[in-house]
């Protein structure tokens, strides 16, 4: 599914992110990214997002070389990733509903579509009974619940998470990692970047361990 | 039709949230449609009088009192020969004083006071329309100034011409003017269309990140100057009815002299539909500035 190959990521020509990183992730997969701040986790993920290019290597993702995407590849590279971020990213002025089905709304879905499958997915993550509320109305589990909720609006194959704990207690951010265990359960793979080591311990799946922007640990 | 759908309802959604921050831009775009609605208006009724002067133009010879039967003859066969002339007609010196006293009766008591007839015999002459395309028409009247036994000669559309230069020389500075206005309405508009963006980033971020084509993220941006135009240019036609209801009231019989006797009119609806549709565009070019970043 994933097939970074030497991949280097350097900031101002001479700071690298990355440095020489090779990994191979399986369809179907379950993986932990961890390390220190500054190991390069997020790094490695706004190059899975695309929303920066690699300096040096390549990376591919389902048969796509991200490394020379075109603008309208990426746009169609991305309908394929799901992804959840440690701040949730949630629309303030629309409801739960509204945050889910806007996915498919945007890509140009039927409506009728739309609502059924937001309605599943709102399901899915035991929230429909607050699909009329908003954000600020939720906690932060039930937000991040929510933002599962809309990464899987376009069946994704593949589940990008930066974080997706952060922000919340052991207790919701171990029903959190449930929920995206479930997730891979039904063959989507997911990639979750996170510096809780415990939480790895508790969910035991494979990990990758960065440092410095290299990969300093397979467990 | 579904990004079109989606790109109003947002881009209305928007610019109702950022009420305060809207007005700005709507005002900036009503300054520069009034004032371009205002020059419209007043060049639409001057083109409206210029016309019908144009249409009853007159190409006339006055005769000198002692103009011999030979030098009409010979002003007489110029004319013919011109192919400028579509048409000639004589008139002598008592029919001009008749129909001064018919024209102006209240005057005629004047000419008897006189002693005398002071009105020159003229010949009137109807010239081709092509006759001012081509310039044969002032060629002829320079050729016909000349010849002996003329005393004058008056040819309208020469200084009808010459209004009708002013006229567009005022349309032009009203123009420039208002595209001037329109300019710094443009980047009000992307000003405040920013500010929303702003306020809306992580929405952009995720609209991104899904896949949405930049089209689909930019459109509501767009339509919201849209919106904003329209409303401009819809509100500063307001302002300009209301300045020509104002003035008809006040000098409503000052204009109509000045329009040599015809009503002023308000814009019609193909120059007020150009007006909102112009207000819409700067609107849209205010937004497509503000997001050209935006999906790329």
């Amino acid at each position: 599914m994933i097939e970074a190959k030497n991949l280097s990521k350097l900031y101002d020509r001479s700071v690298y992110a990355l440095r020489d990183l090779s990994l191979s992730v399986e369809k179907g997969e379950f993986v932990f990214l961890t390390g220190p701040s500054g190991a390069g986790k997020s790094t490695f993920l706004r190059l899975l997002l695309v929303k920066e290019r690699a300096s040096e290597g390549e990376i591919l993702v389902n048969g796509h070389n991200l490394t020379t995407l075109s603008r309208s590849e990426v746009q169609e590279y991305r309908r394929g990733v799901g992804f959840v971020f440690q701040d949730f990213k949630l629309i303030p002025a629309r409801t739960v509903f509204e945050n889910v089905s806007f996915v498919s709304e945007v890509l140009g879905v039927a409506p009728s579509q739309q609502r059924r499958r937001a309605f599943q997915v709102l399901k899915w993550v035991g929230l429909q009974h607050r699909m009329n509320a908003y954000p600020r109305e939720l906690s932060g589990g039930e937000q991040q619940r929510i933002a599962i909720a809309r990464a899987l609006m376009n069946d994704p194959p593949l589940v990008i998470a930066d974080e997706p704990t952060g922000n919340l207690d052991p207790d919701l951010s171990l029903e959190i990692m449930n929920l995206l265990r479930e997730v891979n359960a039904g063959g989507t793979t997911v990639l979750v970047a996170t510096h809780d080591r415990e939480l790895i311990r508790l969910v035991d799946r494979r990990s990758v361990t960065l440092d410095h922007g290299r990969i300093v640990e397979m467990s | 039709m579904r990004a079109i759908d989606y790109a109003l309802r947002h881009g209305w959604a928007s610019l109702v949230r950022g009420k305060g921050s809207t007005v700005f831009a709507v005002l900036a775009i009503a300054l520069a449609s009034s004032v371009l609605g205002a020059v419209a208006l007043v060049t639409f009724n001057a083109d409206r009088v210029l016309a019908r002067w144009w249409e009853s133009a007159e190409f006339s010879v006055y005769l000198r009192d002692d103009a011999t039967s030979e030098q009409r003859g010979m002003l007489e066969t110029l004319l013919d020969q011109s192919n400028a002339v579509g048409g000639r007609e004589y008139v002598s010196k008592d029919q001009a004083l008749a129909r001064f006293r018919r024209e102006f009766a209240e005057l005629a008591s004047m000419t008897a006071e006189l002693g005398g007839n002071p009105f020159p015999a003229s010949l009137e002459v109807r010239l081709l329309d092509r006759a001012d395309e081509t310039g044969a028409g002032e060629s002829l009247l320079r050729r016909v100034a000349t010849l002996p036994g003329v005393a004058d000669v008056r040819y309208d559309r020469v200084w009808l011409a010459r209004v009708g230069q002013g006229l567009e020389a005022l349309r032009r500075v009203g123009l420039a003017l208002a595209l001037l206005l329109g300019l710094a309405a443009a980047v009000t508009v992307a000003s405040v269309v920013r500010l929303g963006m702003h306020a809306r980033k992580d929405e952009i971020e995720i609209m991104e990140l899904v896949g949405a084509s930049a089209a689909f993220i930019r459109g509501p941006f767009i339509a919201e100057g849209l919106l904003q135009g329209g409303i401009g240019a819809l509100a500063s036609l307001v302002v300009v009815f209301a300045g020509y209801r104002i003035g008809v009231a006040l000098w409503g019989m000052d204009l109509s002299l000045a329009l040599d006797g015809m009503a002023p009119r308000f814009l019609p609806v193909s120059l007020g539909a150009a007006l909102v549709a112009g207000g819409m565009l700067v609107g849209s070019l205010g937004g497509l500035i503000a997001s050209r970043r935006v999906g790329s």
